[in-house]
């Protein structure tokens, strides 16, 4: 899980940067509004990028408890783990 | 920053007709989004989030320039360039015709065409093309306008307002033709790109617009116009220009800087004519999108249905760019009631970025 969290946070920076042309520093405790200034654009390109890379699906729900970058990052990790161990949560639509 | 238009002594030109004309190939969003997902599914994972993205823009569906199943053969941009020549080409002769038609005049009592687009490149351009199909004078002025995008038909009755306002015997055409489709890169898969090819269509408009010593010149009068840059949102939206042609920059901060900036900018253009928006009953807004109609119905405190003519074309066509807001107008011109007195404004935005407001009286 840690691995994957780890990933999850690395593949956040990518996308921060080639995507959404971020160009400060990405750190756990950044916050994603007020510290990456992400609008409802950037969240959903985050999103999809985080869901192509991973293969898991990141619903509104999941969305409510995500405030900062490691935030998003752990429930990448808990969906991934839950795929690995054969939930729906992570399953292909 | 700002640059405003005032005409409080000189004469002013008048909208005598609009123009309409869709490309006849119409799919409806759901056939778009089933044409798309196959190629969606090469790179995405949840397609549901992106068929999500292309409901949530309203648009029931999109007329384009070509039948649906012609696009995936397009692979390079001269191939959709050509095409956008060809149609662009066509569909401008039709609402040249049509508009001068409507104003009862002919392809010879045509002084100055202003032709403006941002979704195609031709030299000689389509005006120039135009002149030899419709038989336009020898010494007709042409002012072809590439760049300005979605605001480019406010700002073009902005500019061909200026124009007839030195030469007011004169009669020109301002024509804005945008096939959005062409410009899709089926290679981009990015968020912006999948959200724009949700919410662009294909039109073209065009206005015969008259100098106020032109004889039997009709219709509402252009008052003045106001432009407004917003420095520094070079990226806010666009065009990359790559090997395939035109790659699209949208950001969310769009419907931001209507809420951060319209109500300022309204107010003070209209105070520049002893103006308030209680005085204003009819406004006609560029169709950038849900959110946009929404950021200029809250910033500008709108009374509901203000804007009902946008959201219905939103609804029926998509966003057509530089020609959306003419569409708007051409029905407000038709179908408003509008009384002698009454006062309108034209408004748009587009890449810079920058608004165009155009006040209109009746």
């Amino acid at each position: 899980m840690a691995d994957t969290v780890t990933e999850a946070m690395a593949e956040i920076r990518r996308i921060a940067r080639e995507e959404l042309e971020f160009e400060g520093a990405v750190e756990p405790s950044h916050d994603l509004l007020r510290d990456l200034h992400l609008d409802s654009l950037g969240l959903t390109v985050l999103a999809v990028g985080l869901e192509n890379r991973f293969r898991v699906l990141l619903s509104e729900e999941d969305a409510q408890g995500v405030r900062t970058v490691e935030d998003l990052a752990r429930l990448v990790a808990t969906r991934v783990a839950a795929r690995a161990s054969g939930s729906e949560a992570g399953a292909h639509p | 920053m700002l640059s405003t238009t005032r005409h409080d002594t000189t004469p002013s030109p008048s909208l005598s007709a609009v123009g309409r004309a869709l490309p006849p190939h119409y799919a409806s969003q759901d056939q778009l989004i089933g044409a798309l997902r196959d190629l969606w599914a090469t790179k995405h994972f949840n397609l549901e989030r992106l068929e999500d993205l292309h409901r949530n823009v309203q648009v029931g569906g999109r007329h384009l320039a070509l039948p649906l199943e012609e696009y995936p053969a397009l692979a390079t941009f001269q191939q959709r360039n050509d095409a956008w020549i060809r149609v662009a080409t066509d569909l401008s002769e039709t609402v040249a015709r049509q508009a001068l038609e409507r104003a009862g005049l002919t392809p010879k009592d045509v002084d100055h065409v202003f032709f403006v687009t941002v979704t195609g490149i031709a030299t000689p351009s389509v005006d120039a093309r135009l002149v030899n199909r419709m038989g336009l004078r020898e010494d007709v002025k042409r002012t072809p306008i590439f760049g300005l995008g979605c605001v480019a038909g406010a700002a073009g009755l902005a500019r061909a307002s200026d124009y007839l306002r030195a030469f007011p015997k004169q009669t020109a055409l301002l024509i804005a033709t945008e096939l959005c489709s062409l410009t899709l890169q089926r290679e981009d898969l990015s968020i912006p790109n999948i959200i724009a090819s949700g919410l662009f269509g294909d039109g073209a408009a065009c206005v015969v617009l008259r100098g106020a010593e032109a004889s039997g010149a009709t219709g509402p009068r252009v008052v003045g116009s106001r432009s407004v840059f917003y420095p520094d949102t070079e990226r806010v939206m666009g065009w990359d220009v790559v090997d395939t042609g035109f790659k699209v920059v949208l950001s969310a901060k769009v419907p931001q800087l209507v809420k951060d900036h319209i109500r300022g900018n309204v107010d003070g253009f209209l105070a520049e004519h002893g103006l308030t928006r209680k005085d204003v009953r009819h406004w006609v807004a560029h169709t950038g999108g849900p959110k946009v109609l929404e950021g200029f119905e809250s910033a500008l405190e709108l009374e509901a249905g203000a804007l009902e003519r946008s959201w219905k074309s939103l609804r029926q066509v998509g966003n057509l760019s530089s020609a959306s807001v003419l569409f708007v107008l051409g029905e407000t011109l038709e179908e408003a009631g509008a009384k002698p007195g009454d006062w309108g404004v034209v408004m748009a935005m587009g890449p810079g970025f920058c608004a165009e407001m155009v006040l209109v009286r009746w």
